[in-house]
C-alpha cells in the first residue's frame, strides 16, 4: 500500500475539531482500579496464607480456596479486561476521528460488567447463609469448579452481555471512521472483543448446571471437559489479555515515546499469526496428562510457533522506542511500556519451554507455573495498562498528572515486586520439581522446602500491591483535583506529546 | 491501492479472526472428543470403570460402573456424587490434581505400599464432570488416594491438617463438622453430610483402576485391582505410612483432646 497512506496512520483527527467526553472510559477506568486494589489485595491475602496458614482460617469464604480463584478471576474480569475496554474507548475515537459510537451504551456497558464481575466473586467466596452453614451447591450459583471460568453462570450472562455491548460500540466506532486504513491498535481492539465473546461462550458453557437440572446431557465430561477448559484457558490469557495489551501498546508507545511506529509489516505478520497460532495451545497446559499424545505435540509445536508473533511485536515496539531511549530518564508511561515489553519477551520464551515435554515434566504443577502467569498478567499485561492510564487518564480528564512522584514509585514499586515474585517462584518451582523427582522425599518435605520462597513472594506481592494503591490514589487524585484555569497545560510527562493529545 | 485488504474492513477482520478461532476450535477441541474410548460403552475393556470400591475397608465389586442406571449420576453413588459437589465448592482442586503422569517418580511417589500406582488413562474420567484433573499440586496428587487412609484419618485431616501432617498448609476446614456442644469439653466435632459426602467420594479415587498381572490365573494373566487388598487400610485403624503421619488425638475446640474413631458417628 501507499507510503503516504501509512505515514499518515498514526495521526488521528486534527486536535481541537472533535471532544471526546471519554465518559465510558472513565467509568470503566474508576471500575479497573477499583478492582485492582480488591482483588490485587486477594492475591496478597493467599500468598500470606502460605506462610502464615491460620491467617483467617476457619472462617469458609476466607478460606485459601475460596480467595484464591477469586483473586484470579478478579484481577482479569474485573481489572484487565476492564482497563482494557477504557483505553479501547479512549483511542477507538481519537484514531478513528470520530466520536465514540454510544457513550450511553459505554457507560451500560460497564455497569452490566461490574454486576457480572461482583456476583461472580460472590459464588466464588460462597459465603455462608441461611440453610447452607458451609455455603450453597446450587450448581447455578457456585463455582463452576474449573481454572478461568470459575464465575457462576449468573455471573456469565451478565459478563457476556457486557462485552457484546462493547463489542457493538468498538465496531460501530471503527465502522464510522473518517479514514480509509485501519491503525493496527483498532485491528487488536476488534480481534479482542470478537475472540473474548466467542471464546468466552464456549468456555463458560453450563453443561454441568443444565445436566444436572434438566437430566439431559449437555456436557462434555472427563479428559474432553479438560481439555475445552484448557482451550479456553489459554484463550484468556492468549487472545483476552494478550491482544488487548497489544493493542494498547500500538497506540500508546508511539504516543508516549513520540515517535513513528516502527514497522507497518511486523504489525501485519504479528496479528494474523497471533491469531492463527495461539488457539492452538491450550492442551499444552495437560502435557503428559491423559489427553492424546498428538493433541500435546500439537500444542508443544505451536507453542514455539509463538515466536513469529511475540518477536514481531517486541521487535515492532523497541524500534519504535529507538532513538528516544533518553526519555527512560522522567517518561514514566514510557518506563513502563519498555519493561512490560521486555517482560512480554521473557514471558513468551519461558512459556514455549515449558511447553516442551522434558521442561514440563520437571515444573508442572510446581510454583515455576505461578511465577510464569504473574510475570504474563502482571509483569507484561498490568504494566502495559498503567503505562497506558498514566498517558491517557491526564488527557481523559484534562488536567495536569496528580504526582510525577507517586508515579515513579507506583512504577519502582511494581517492578522489584513482580521481579522478586517471579525470581523466588521460577527457582522455588525448579527446585520442587527436583525434589519430588526423588520419590523417597516425603511430600510435606517437599512443601517444608519452599517455606523461605513463599516468604520473598509474599514480600515481593506487597510491593506490588502497594504500587497499584499508589496508582489508584494518582489516579483518583488525578480525576478529583480542580481543573486548570486554562485547559492547555503541561499535563502528563513527556509534555512535548501534548500537542498531538487532542 | 486498488485491492481492499483485509485490515481495512471492519468486516473481512472481523470474519478472519473469527475464522481463526473456528479452525482451531475444531481441530483442538471437537477431534479430540471423536474418541471411541470417551464414550462410556465398553464391552470387554470394563475394568476399567469404577467397579471397585473400598467399603468398610473391604474391597467391593459392585456390578456395574453405573451404579443406578435410571439417574445419570456418572458412576458414583449420590452421596459420592455430592462429595464432588463439595470437592467442587471448596477448592480443594486448586491445590490438588488427579491425574498420575506417566513418569516413574511420580507412579512411584504415589504408591501405596507395594503396589505402585499406575498412571492415569483417559478412560478413568468418563464420568466426571467437571473434570478436577487440576494444574498445581500445592497438595499431593489425588488420584490414587482412595484406600490409602482411613475414613477416620480424613476426617481428622480435613478438621485440622496440620494435626496430622506438622507443616501441612492445607486449610482446616472446619466448617465441614459441627459441634453439637462447644461448651462441653468432651463433645467432638462431627462431620456434617458435606464431610461425609467428600470422604466418600475421596474413597472411591482410583479405586476402580485395574492393572494386568501375568501371575494371576496360574500364569495365565489376568486383571485386578491395582490397590492389593493387603494395603488398602481398614476402617479401623489408622494409617501410618512412611511419611511423618503422626497418631495425634483430635483437637477440640475447647482444650480437650478426644480419640478420632469416636470422633464421626
Ligand atoms: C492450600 C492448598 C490445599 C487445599 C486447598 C487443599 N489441600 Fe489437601 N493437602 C494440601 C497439602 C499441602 C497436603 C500435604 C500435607 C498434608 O497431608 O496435610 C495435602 C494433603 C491432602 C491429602 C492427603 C494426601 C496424601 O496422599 O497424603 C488429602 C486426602 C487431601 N489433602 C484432601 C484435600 C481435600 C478433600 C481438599 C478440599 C476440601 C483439600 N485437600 C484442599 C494442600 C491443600
Amino acid at each position: 500500500m501507499a507510503v503516504q497512506e501509512i505515514m499518515q496512520m498514526p495521526t488521528p483527527a486534527p486536535p481541537d475539531k472533535i471532544h471526546h467526553s471519554d465518559e465510558a472510559a472513565k467509568w470503566f477506568l474508576s471500575v479497573a482500579l477499583f478492582s485492582l486494589v480488591v482483588f490485587g489485595t486477594f492475591g496478597l491475602i493467599t500468598a500470606i496464607k502460605f506462610v502464615v496458614p491460620s491467617f483467617f482460617a476457619y472462617i469458609s469464604w476466607m478460606s485459601w480456596p475460596r480467595i484464591r480463584p477469586a483473586h484470579v478471576q478478579g484481577v482479569i474480569f474485573g481489572w484487565l479486561i476492564p482497563v482494557a475496554y477504557s483505553m479501547f474507548f479512549y483511542m477507538i475515537p481519537r484514531l478513528c476521528g470520530t466520536p465514540l459510537y454510544s457513550e450511553k451504551l459505554g457507560k451500560i456497558s460497564c455497569v452490566i460488567w461490574t454486576i457480572g464481575v461482583f456476583i461472580g466473586t460472590l459464588s466464588l467466596l460462597n459465603p455462608a447463609g441461611g440453610d447452607h452453614a458451609a455455603g450453597t451447591l446450587n450448581l447455578w450459583l457456585m463455582t463452576k469448579g474449573k481454572e478461568y471460568e470459575d464465575y457462576d453462570v449468573v455471573s456469565n450472562v451478565f459478563l457476556t452481555a457486557g462485552v457484546l455491548l462493547v463489542a457493538i460500540n468498538t465496531f460501530r466506532t471503527i465502522a464510522n471512521r473518517r479514514y480509509r486504513q485501519i491503525y493496527v491498535a483498532l485491528w487488536y481492539a476488534m480481534a479482542t472483543v470478537m475472540w473474548t465473546a466467542l471464546v468466552y461462550v464456549i468456555g463458560n458453557w453450563p453443561g454441568q448446571a443444565i445436566e444436572s437440572t434438566f437430566g439431559i446431557p449437555a456436557a462434555f465430561s472427563g479428559t474432553n471437559d479438560a481439555n475445552v477448559n484448557w482451550f479456553y484457558g489459554h484463550s484468556v490469557v492468549g487472545l483476552v489479555a494478550t491482544p488487548g495489551a497489544i493493542a494498547l501498546a500500538y497506540y500508546f508507545i508511539p504516543k508516549s515515546a513520540n515517535a513513528p511506529l516502527y514497522s507497518h509489516k511486523l504489525s501485519i505478520i504479528g496479528f494474523w499469526t497471533l491469531g492463527a497460532i495461539y488457539f492452538w495451545n491450550g492442551a499444552h497446559h495437560l502435557i503428559y496428562g491423559p489427553i492424546p499424545y498428538w493433541l500435546q505435540t500439537i500444542a508443544t509445536i505451536f507453542s514455539f510457533l509463538l515466536f513469529i508473533p511475540v518477536t514481531a511485536a517486541v521487535v515492532n515496539f523497541l524500534g519504535t522506542v529507538r532513538g528516544e531511549w533518553h526519555q527512560l530518564r522522567y517518561n514514566v508511561p514510557l518506563k513502563f511500556f519498555v519493561s512490560g515489553v521486555i517482560m512480554y519477551f521473557l514471558v513468551s520464551s519461558q512459556g514455549s519451554f515449558m511447553a516442551l515435554r522434558q521442561v514440563s515434566g520437571t515444573v508442572h504443577f510446581t510454583d515455576h507455573t505461578i511465577g510464569h502467569s504473574h510475570l504474563a498478567l502482571f509483569g507484561f499485561a498490568t504494566m502495559f495498562s498503567y503505562g497506558s492510564i498514566l498517558y491517557a487518564a491526564p488527557r481523559m480528564w484534562r488536567r495536569p498528572l496528580y504526582s510525577e512522584g507517586i508515579a515513579e514509585w507506583s512504577f519502582w514499586l511494581s517492578l522489584i515486586g513482580v521481579i522478586i515474585y517471579v525470581i523466588s517462584m521460577t527457582i522455588s518451582g525448579f527446585y520442587q520439581g527436583i525434589l519430588w523427582e526423588n520419590y523417597n522425599i516425603s511430600f510435606i518435605d517437599t512443601v517444608r522446602a519452599m517455606v523461605p520462597f513463599w516468604h520473598a513472594r509474599a514480600g515481593g506481592g506487597a510491593m506490588m500491591v502497594i504500587g497499584m494503591v499508589l496508582m489508584a490514589y494518582n489516579i483518583y487524585k488525578t480525576a478529583t483535583s480542580p481543573a486548570p484555569a486554562d485547559e492547555v497545560k503541561p499535563l502528563s510527562t513527556g509534555a512535548a506529546n501534548l500537542a498531538q493529545a487532542n | 491501492m486498488a485491492k481492499p485488504q483485509a485490515e481495512q474492513s471492519v468486516f473481512w477482520l472481523g470474519s478472519f479472526t473469527a475464522l481463526t478461532f473456528i479452525v482451531a476450535i475444531v481441530a483442538t477441541g471437537i477431534a479430540p472428543s471423536v474418541n471411541p474410548h470417551l464414550n462410556g460403552n465398553f464391552s470387554d475393556e470394563d475394568h476399567y470403570h469404577a467397579s471397585y470400591q473400598y467399603v468398610n475397608g473391604q474391597l467391593v465389586q459392585v456390578s456395574s460402573a453405573k451404579i443406578d442406571d435410571s439417574k445419570p449420576v456418572f458412576g458414583y453413588t449420590l452421596l459420592q456424587e455430592r462429595g464432588r459437589l463439595v470437592y467442587q465448592r471448596e477448592g480443594c482442586v486448586y491445590c490438588h490434581s488427579q491425574q498420575i503422569r506417566p513418569l516413574a517418580s511420580e507412579m512411584l511417589r504415589y504408591r501405596i505400599g507395594s503396589s505402585v500406582a499406575p498412571s492415569s488413562d483417559e478412560r478413568e474420567y468418563i464420568y466426571d464432570q467437571p473434570h478436577f484433573l487440576g494444574t498445581k499440586r500445592n497438595g499431593p496428587d489425588l488420584d490414587r488416594v482412595g484406600g490409602k487412609y482411613s475414613d477416620d484419618w480424613q476426617y481428622s485431616h480435613l478438621y485440622n491438617p496440620a494435626q496430622m501432617v506438622p507443616g501441612s498448609i492445607m486449610p482446616a476446614f472446619t466448617w465441614l463438622f459441627v459441634n453439637k456442644n462447644p461448651a462441653d469439653p468432651s463433645s467432638v466435632p462431627i462431620p456434617t453430610i458435606d464431610a461425609r459426602a467428600l470422604v466418600a467420594y475421596l474413597q472411591t479415587l482410583g479405586a476402580g483402576r485395574e492393572v494386568y498381572d501375568p501371575a494371576l490365573n496360574g500364569g495365565k494373566g489376568g486383571w485386578r485391582p491395582w490397590l492389593k487388598l493387603q494395603d488398602a487400610v481398614t476402617n479401623q485403624t489408622m494409617s501410618e505410612d512412611t511419611v511423618h503421619r503422626a497418631k495425634v488425638p483430635i483437637i477440640v475446640p475447647g482444650g480437650s483432646t478426644a480419640s478420632s474413631s469416636v470422633m464421626y458417628q
